[in-house]
């Protein structure tokens, strides 16, 4: 029997947490939070130029952070749902650079389809790097080439006065778009909701070469939505009426961690 | 003749910098790869995989650009483009700063707010994946544990009610069609809002612009609070 294959294994097994794909992610991270601090530091120079407030920055930074910290939570589990086939190096840096879960998990599957954990080799694991690495450029590619010209030729425009006042309601109907589609997406899936099958970070196939689909039809996002809805309601009346001035950059975020609880106790009474 | 360049030209040579210098990196990871193992990706594997998912991703991603990027503004735009997690984070993020700033979509003081939050929001991001990935034998049985599970599956949708009372207090002759339009959508179409989430957004944002744009001609929003 060919001992290549046994010893393609513990390579790829030592190069997904490989210290250099470690080291990898880590400068990747230092250039992150660089680039951020760095547009950050010039939006706060902007902000004294234009005569903002302190109290206005700070709410900007603050609010955001309070915001981004569970959202952030989930998106480290996104982390270890992808570990188990790719370690943790690689999906760390795919979550940190242009990534989302759905993508990665999507790109991880389409490149990796048909192999197995067990059967996976080195020149499966680069070719994964690769396919999850380039597919995904493209949004940013449009913005580095056609972003100023689509702002100057046409957000100008709708902002503008030209436009005799419909640019300020303009944006908020598009968001308003947005979180109706969420609305819709957590009604829709009371009445269906087929997952994928994970098994070790990626899509399974069944032995036809097809996705495994399981349907979890339920209303918990729905009432998820409803409670942090309420729960932001009451922290909107604590800060408007009662004047609770300090909650204002925390009540998105404690109205989350109640949809949170709700989705954790109806869990524990058996209803997912 | 060579004209000035302004503050916003100076925005986007900085994005575009930013952003090449994030494309490069990125790419050396797999370049990295395959130099340390000596081993070369599989042609035969990565075109048709690439093609597939970049018949997903060129449309979606330039539908996001379009979509995302006038609630941005430019700098976060740029930011956000290579740091990610665009619809289930940073515009939530950009946009519930926005709404507590009362700043206006598209003004100098907008985009500083934007740059700001979409910093924070990724700087936050960066620090607890570092501080999960560090701590991530602790961590993991934690973080797994099947009682934890549906807090971390509808976190977004939590996310998407408490951001949309605001939202929809504060717009409230915007909301009617657009969210009885999802909730049809939604339970007529289940499967396909479910599993194209990205494309029902754009159909949401057209169907609310669209809404939005007649209530206005009709004078309807005169007194709409922004």
């Amino acid at each position: 029997m060919n001992p290549v294959p046994r010893l393609f294994l513990a390579t790829v097994s030592e190069i997904k947490e490989a210290w250099w794909m470690y080291a990898l992610a880590a400068f990747i991270t230092l250039f992150i939070l660089a680039g951020s601090l760095f547009f950050a530091r010039n939006a706060y120079v902007q902000s004294k130029k234009l005569g903002m407030s302190k109290e206005l920055v700070k709410k900007a930074v603050v609010s955001s952070v309070s915001f981004s910290v569970l959202p952030s939570v989930g998106i480290f589990i996104g982390v270890i749902t992808m570990s188990g086939m790719l370690g943790i190096p690689l999906p760390w840096i795919r979550l940190s650079v242009v990534g989302a879960l759905h993508y990665e998990l999507l790109a991880a599957s389409v490149a990796a389809e048909g192999i197995t954990l067990a059967a996976m080799t080195t020149e499966n694991l680069v070719t994964i790097a690769f396919v999850m690495t380039l597919s995904i450029l493209w949004g940013g590619l449009f913005a580095i080439f056609f972003l100023k010209k689509y702002q100057t030729k046409v957000i100008s425009k709708a902002t503008g006065t030209g436009n005799k006042g419909f640019g300020k309601f303009l944006f908020d109907a598009v968001f308003i778009g947005m979180i109706s589609a969420y609305v819709g997406d957590a009604v829709a899936k009371i009445v269906k909701y087929e997952t994928r099958l994970v098994i070790d970070g990626a899509y399974a196939l069944d032995g036809t070469g097809n996705y495994i689909w399981e349907d979890h039809k339920t209303f918990v996002p729905l009432i998820v939505l409803l409670s942090s809805m309420v729960a932001m309601a009451f922290f909107d009346w604590l800060i408007r009426k009662k004047q609770v001035k300090w909650l204002e950059n925390f009540s998105l975020a404690l109205s989350m961690i109640f949809g949170m609880i709700v989705a954790v106790v109806l869990g524990i009474g058996g209803i997912y | 003749m060579a004209r000035e360049r302004t503050y916003v030209d100076n925005l986007h040579r900085t994005g575009r910098i930013f952003m090449i210098l994030g494309f490069s990196i990125m790419i050396s990871v797999p370049v990295t790869m395959w130099a340390v193992t000596g081993v070369a990706p599989d042609t035969e594997m990565f075109f048709p995989a690439f093609l597939t998912l970049s018949l997903l991703y060129l449309p979606g991603g330039i539908i996001e650009v379009i979509t995302y990027s006038p609630m941005l503004g430019t700098s976060a735009t740029y930011l956000a483009f290579i740091t990610g997690n665009l619809s289930n984070l940073k515009i939530p993020c950009a946009m519930n700063a926005r709404e507590l700033c009362k700043t206006t979509i598209g003004s100098p003081e907008n985009e500083v707010v934007a740059t700001l939050a979409v910093s924070a929001s990724t700087i936050t991001t960066t620090l607890v994946m570092t501080f999960g990935v560090i701590m991530l034998i602790p961590l993991t049985p934690l973080l797994e544990l099947p009682v934890l599970q549906p807090a971390f599956n509808w976190v977004v949708s939590a996310l998407f009610g408490a951001l949309g009372y605001k939202y929809f207090r504060n717009n409230p002759k915007l909301i009617a069609v657009p969210l009885v339009f999802m909730i049809a959508f939604g339970l007529l179409a289940p499967g396909f809002l479910v599993g194209n989430l990205a494309i029902a957004i754009v159909i949401g944002a057209l169907v609310s612009t669209i809404a939005a744009k007649i209530l206005f001609d009709k004078h309807v929003l005169d007194k709409e609070a922004s």
